[in-house]
């Protein structure tokens, strides 16, 4: 380098004013990062570090045929900042007014809203105003088109119960707090809720996420969706029927079950009054109940079934034993015991196949004798009595059964026909289920499958039988026996052409004020079909209905033709064959050797 | 002419200096580059994420309103509204077939051949006796 270039003195004061700069840099540089480190990384994490929570879907709910029957879907909160709007896009109010379905004037007033007063007579800026809640994600997507400065929405997931009031207590709600009330919705919630996701991540000074400093990210996990055993078309007939009874008969709530008799596993399972699952907020809560587990009626003659099981299972009787069913008392173990009377006299003694075909008190009562206090109350036990099911949605009722010491000396003679006894529905119906199953208690399912987000399979429920009740030959005699009730017993109208059906039906008086009431009864029947095949078990209890002239609710009356109505709508629905009897001679009893 | 050594120094320290500035600068730019990259592909990802989640919501919307369409109560009301006078079949409606429907069919269809022959002539078996001969 030539010397004309530049001077030494120039040199040394260029070079020392960058070594100067730089020097400066440095000790800036050591300022931020050593010195004042700590408070401007606060600051700075303050500023822009952001968690952002990404909700989990919530699993759907869907019926035996994979059908929805609950599913999760975004709405969106429409709101608008006034202070955002721009006079240019007043012009496309009327549209979105439109797509609000809300008066234009409406919008108007809204959006003129500008200012507020606080409390302390303070006027502050409005950031925010709810125009509307609920809005469809086609409706939002309309609505973003029209770019109206400062309308913008939040979403949420909300639950949406597309066939309203079907199953309602089954499935139980959602409510506002995305809390689940009752049903499956509660029960299978840990399966339903999945798991939500976090992000750790920065945002800009307009509050924009910078998606590049976006770290430690677990994504939200779906919740898996759960299969029940309901079958939404036999749900809807048992609605419909529940709809026709309640418009006839206007009875006090109604109960009907409809339960596949192999496995236990509920196909149906209906209450009157019955509510809308979206509209759960104008429902009271005795209308949410699910009086099927719940609520505690007498079984009625229905519990015969349990007295002549118990007696012919411990081999004291067999279908053709007579008793003498025209006398009014009888003396046991030393005392004379005063009968329920029969509704009707009858002129020869009866066989225990004529006393559940003809529903004879005097009958079953002395059946009851024949077991004796101990024997009675543990038949009574064998067939789901007084103690839990474990149906899956809990909130049930163990019902009513006390232990023979708390007995008193008429107990011998009421508990044989249903009554100073309290059962659920659900547990009448799986007593009778237990005829049909050739002995075996099962126990009541609803759930069938556990699904992922993909529609995989994560956990299978089977039947499950809780025990062996009474011997399969004494079930098939059972069953030969109660389709006596519907050949030329107390549910002649429960017959179908071409089908053996089985069943039995039930009266009881309702205990009022402490006293049995001669105006107001429970009327029941329970059967199932084909009798040497059954396929489905039907249970339908209507409480307290009004008959005109002042007839009494006997089950034969109300329960029986609704029985009838289902059962030859499920024939053509399940494809029920009828069962020929010689060829598929395999009475209630699937899996029997002969 | 050879510069001094003083003077040799400061050149060489005003190059070096020039070259390091032009390396960070280098450095630099490249660094905000590769930063904008990465923030152009991570705000291209989540674009992407957001369409996604657009199309889950609409599939989701979707599926709740097909759900809603397809329940019986409104099946049935729809059958009403438009007189289809679609019923449920009635049991006597319903004819069982007890017998193989496939053995049934292969039946009819063979039944249907050998009359078919029978009126061309063809059915009948014959034999020739010139081959006994």
């Amino acid at each position: 380098m030539s010397k004309g270039f530049t001077s030494s003195y120039r040199l040394i004061l260029l070079a020392t004013t960058v070594l100067v700069c730089f020097a400066g840099v440095g000790v800036r540089l050591v300022h931020l990062h050593v010195l004042d480190r700590e408070r401007l990384v606060s600051y700075v994490d303050r500023a822009r570090s952001s968690i952002a929570r990404q909700e989990a879907r919530r699993g759907d709910i869907l019926d035996a045929r994979g059908d929805v029957l609950a599913t999760s879907r975004t709405v969106i909160a429409l709101g608008v900042d006034p202070q955002s709007l721009h006079a240019e896009d007043e012009i496309k109010w009327p549209k979105l007014a439109q797509l609000l379905e809300l008066p234009l004037s409406e919008i108007q007033t809204i959006f003129a809203n500008k200012t507020r007063q606080t409390e302390s007579g303070e006027i502050r800026d409005v950031r925010w105003i709810k125009l509307r809640d609920g809005i469809e994600e086609s409706t939002y997507l309309a609505i973003q088109e029209l770019e109206i400065k400062g309308v913008y929405g939040n979403r949420s997931y909300r639950r949406v119960y597309p066939r309203n009031s079907l199953a309602s207590h089954v499935i139980g709600y959602l409510n506002r707090e995305n809390m689940p009330s009752g049903g499956i919705e509660s029960f299978a919630n840990f399966y339903l809720k999945g798991q939500d996701g976090w992000m750790e991540t920065e945002k800009d000074g307009k509050r924009r996420e910078m998606a590049q400093f976006r770290h430690r990210e677990v994504a939200a996990k779906a919740g898996y969706s759960v299969v029940l055993s309901i079958d939404s078309v036999v749900q809807h007939l048992i609605e419909t029927e529940l709809n026709f009874i309640s418009e006839t008969y206007h009875p006090q709530k109604a109960t009907i079950l409809v339960s596949d008799a192999a496995s236990g596993f509920l196909l149906g399972m209906a209450n009157y009054p019955s509510y809308n699952l979206n509209e759960y907020g104008e429902a009271p809560l005795a209308v949410q109940r699910n009086v099927a587990v719940t609520d505690l009626i007498d079984p009625g003659s229905t519990f015969k079934i349990v007295v002549a099981s118990g007696a012919l299972d411990a081999g004291l009787v067999t279908p053709e034993t007579e008793f003498n069913c025209s006398i009014n008392s009888i003396e046991y173990r030393g005392r004379v015991r005063q009968f329920m009377p029969d509704d009707h006299d009858h002129d020869h003694p009866l066989s225990v196949a004529e006393i559940i075909s003809q529903s004879s008190n005097v009958g079953a009562a002395q059946l009851g004798m024949k077991l004796g206090e101990k024997g009675l109350y543990d038949a009574a036990r064998k067939f789901g009595f007084g103690e839990k099911s474990g149906f899956q949605l809990g909130y049930e009722s163990g019902g009513l059964l006390n232990t023979p010491d708390k007995w008193s000396a008429l107990e011998i003679t009421r508990i044989p026909a249903g009554y100073s006894i309290s059962a659920t529905p659900l547990q009448i119906h799986y007593a009778m289920s237990t005829i049909a199953s050739g002995g075996q208690l099962l126990r009541p399912q609803i759930i069938r499958e556990i699904r992922d987000e993909k529609g995989e399979g994560v956990y299978s429920f089977g039947g499950v039988s809780r025990r062996q009740v009474i011997k399969p030959v004494v079930a098939q005699q059972m069953a030969k026996m109660l389709m006596g009730v519907t050949e030329d017993g107390t549910a002649k109208a429960a017959a179908i052409p071409g089908y053996q059906v089985a069943g039995k039906t039930g009266t009881a008086q309702k205990l009022i004020d402490g006293k049995y009431s001669n105006r107001n009864h429970v009327g029941s029947f329970v059967g199932f079909f084909p009798a040497s095949d059954p396929q489905v078990v039907i249970t339908v209890i209507v409480d307290d209905a009004k008959l005109d002239r002042g007839r009494v609710n006997y089950g034969s009356a109300v329960a029986v033709p609704s029985f009838k109505r289902i059962a030859e709508k499920l024939i053509s629905y399940l494809d029920i064959k009828p069962a020929v009897p010689g060829e598929t001679a395999n009475y209630a009893m699937r899996g029997l050797t002969q | 002419m050879k510069p001094s050594s003083s003077h040799a120094f400061i050149n060489q320290l005003l190059a070096y200096t020039i070259m390091m500035i032009c390396v960070t600068g280098t450095v630099g730019l490249g660094t905000v580059w590769l930063r904008h990259q990465i923030s152009e592909i991570a705000n291209a990802t989540k674009g992407m994420e957001r369409a996604i989640a657009a199309t889950e919501r609409q599939i989701a919307e979707s599926t709740a309103r097909l759900a809603a369409e397809e329940s019986p109560e409104t099946l049935e009301r729809k059958n009403e509204v438009m007189a289809l006078g679609l019923v449920p079949p009635h049991a006597l409606q319903i004819v069982r077939i007890s017998e193989s429907p496939e053995e049934r069919l292969a039946a009819k269809r063979n039944m249907e051949i050998f009359a078919e022959e029978a009126v061309e002539g063809t059915a009948a078996v014959r034999f020739s006796l010139n081959s006994f001969r």
